[in-house]
């Protein structure tokens, strides 16, 4: 992968930056159609069950990535197009444009991530119709090819946020930016589900949940540079928890009906992926903020500010999580000592991905052109 | 104009086609049972129903769970035992199979270690409580390939999105101060 300088300031340069947010619109509806479709497919195998490769669910998983990956291949194209014919290239489509194949094609970073994710895909998705013809279709989501999926999808998230963020002089852009982080953690929350193989006495899963919710949240506020990323990031993703929380056992059961199918019997009321995603994740956030707010009062937050807002946050999330089990479920609320030992080992993870999304936050910035001096 | 008319209407009548054709193509599988063993729970003989045999780890298939005298005026629980830790999991209940509903059953699970498997079923109804166990239901080797290598292969995209943000790290290095 080679770095290439493209050339700049254009009349050219400045038509493709005033249409730069249709691509990145149709990449995050893309990413929006597959997180519907996931929501969707865990919630129709809790509630009704039978699978097979063309449920509605998993059309809509497909289609997303599919749309996905289309609109990252066309954007290296016609960026690889218009370097050679020596056109400008704006860096606000998708970030400074690197060589891929050599020089053979011209990527802008953001869309060449988008694109991989997209064609990772298709292959897991081989991988796991051979994995069904083995084990039949086991519905579990932490089978290996399940999980090599949904990571095939997380890498076009990340690198749909990374589209948004070049354009982040733009309203667009950041308005975006944080929108595709919370569809990226909404999504993240059932490949999480995968550590559950790891045998520990503190869930794995309520662990590698926090971690990656610190991230994400600390991460909007490191791109963001001023109060507000963090909360922004965790108001949409509680949005998107309301509104799954609704859809996805209406969608499941309308379905169902459609199909002439029953639901299962002792179906529950608890829609199957909001229930992942911590519920407090708007309390956290403001805390993580807070404590940002308060170590750079003087000026810009010391580098040690965003780990420290990630272990505060983190202690909240895991603390949190045992009463959101009992207040969902309805099981025994675990001990104080247990609930306490959670909390701790949430903190020492969250200090860990506030470092990583304190500074991952201010890589971001630096997508958008011509603010490459600045720093977070 | 036309020519894009024209490529419209056959992409509608192909699409209403798939359609049209979508209900039998996304038609259900019956629950085909090839194998089954009794249970005796106190008063009440249960016979159980494998869809596939032998039974082999990780392989998913119909289970269904038929007392004598039907389920209609029964409920019950039904708990395994996993031969690698030795633990019983947590009762459910017996419900009916999505999609055979006459009868309690479990639909494409997969038992996901081999070795002995036991199943504990408890049956309340007209005779009283009744409980009782299939002690010994083989299951053998998982097929395709080691566990280990699958999940080798299926987290590559996550060391590849770490290698991506190594290297961007790196590079950052002197524009970043955090």
């Amino acid at each position: 992968m080679d770095l290439t300088v493209p050339p700049t300031g254009s009349v050219a340069a400045t038509r493709s930056a005033s249409r730069a947010w249709l691509p990145a619109s149709g990449l995050l509806a893309g990413t929006l159609v597959t997180l519907v479709g996931l929501t969707w497919d865990v919630e129709w195998h809790d509630d009704v069950g039978p699978d097979t490769f063309f449920t509605l669910p998993h059309l809509f998983l497909y289609t997303g990535s599919a749309i996905a990956g289309l609109i990252s291949l066309v954007v290296v194209l016609s960026t690889t197009a218009a370097q050679r014919a020596g056109r400008p290239v704006d860096e606000v489509v998708g970030g400074k444009a690197v060589g891929v194949f050599g020089r053979t094609f011209a990527a802008p970073v953001g869309y060449l991530i988008a694109g991989t994710g997209g064609a990772l895909f298709l292959l897991y998705g081989l991988w796991d119709l051979w994995w069904h013809s083995l084990y039949g279709f086991d519905a579990v989501i932490d089978s290996p090819p399940h999980i090599g999926l949904l990571l095939s999808v997380m890498v076009t998230m990340v690198g749909t946020v990374m589209v948004f963020a070049a354009a982040r002089d733009h309203r667009w852009g950041v308005f975006g930016t944080l929108a595709s982080i919370a569809v990226l953690l909404s999504f993240s929350s059932v490949t999480v589900l995968g550590l559950s193989a790891v045998d520990t006495e503190i869930s794995p899963v309520t662990i590698g949940m926090t971690f990656l919710s610190v991230l994400l949240v600390v991460l909007g506020r490191g791109f963001f540079g001023r109060p507000g990323g963090a909360l922004g990031a965790a108001v949409l993703l509680s949005a998107w928890q309301a509104f799954s929380w609704w859809f996805s056992p209406w969608a499941a059961h309308a379905y169902a009906s459609a199909v002439g199918l029953p639901l299962r019997d002792n179906v529950d009321d608890v829609a199957s992926m909001p229930s992942l995603m911590p519920a407090c994740l708007i309390g956290a956030a403001l805390l993580a903020e807070l404590v940002l707010w308060v170590s750079g009062r003087n000026g810009s937050a010391p580098r040690w500010a965003g780990a420290l807002s990630g272990a505060v946050a983190g202690f909240v999330i895991a603390g949190a999580q045992p009463f959101q089990d009992t207040w969902l479920y309805d099981v025994r609320l675990a001990g104080a000592g247990e609930i306490l030992a959670t909390a701790g080992v949430g903190a020492v993870f969250g200090l860990l991905g506030g470092f990583l999304g304190w500074r991952f936050g201010g890589m971001l910035r630096l997508l958008a052109p011509r603010r490459d001096k600045e720093t977070v | 104009m036309r020519k894009f008319r024209d490529g419209a209407a056959a992409l509608l009548a192909t699409i209403g086609l798939l359609a049209a054709s979508a209900p039998p193509a996304s038609a259900y599988e019956p629950v085909n049972i090839v194998h089954t063993e009794r249970v005796q729970a106190g008063p009440y003989g249960l016979t159980v129903g494998f869809s596939t045999w032998p039974l082999k780890a990780m392989q998913s298939l119909d289970f269904t769970f038929i007392p004598d005298g039907g389920i209609a005026d029964k409920s019950g629980t039904f708990a395994t035992t996993n031969p690698e830790t030795g633990r019983q999991g947590r009762p459910n209940p017996l419900t009916r199979h999505p999609r055979k509903l006459d009868v309690w059953g479990l639909d494409i699970r997969a038992l996901d270690s081999q070795g002995d498997w036991k199943f504990r079923f408890v049956i309340d109804g007209p005779a009283g409580r009744g409980e009782g166990e299939l002690s010994k239901l083989p299951v053998l080797e998982q097929p395709g390939p080691p566990m280990a290598l699958s999940w080798s292969i299926s987290v590559l995209p996550l060391a590849g999105l770490i290698g991506f943000l190594v290297v961007a790290w790196r590079r950052t290095r002197t524009r970043v101060a955090g």
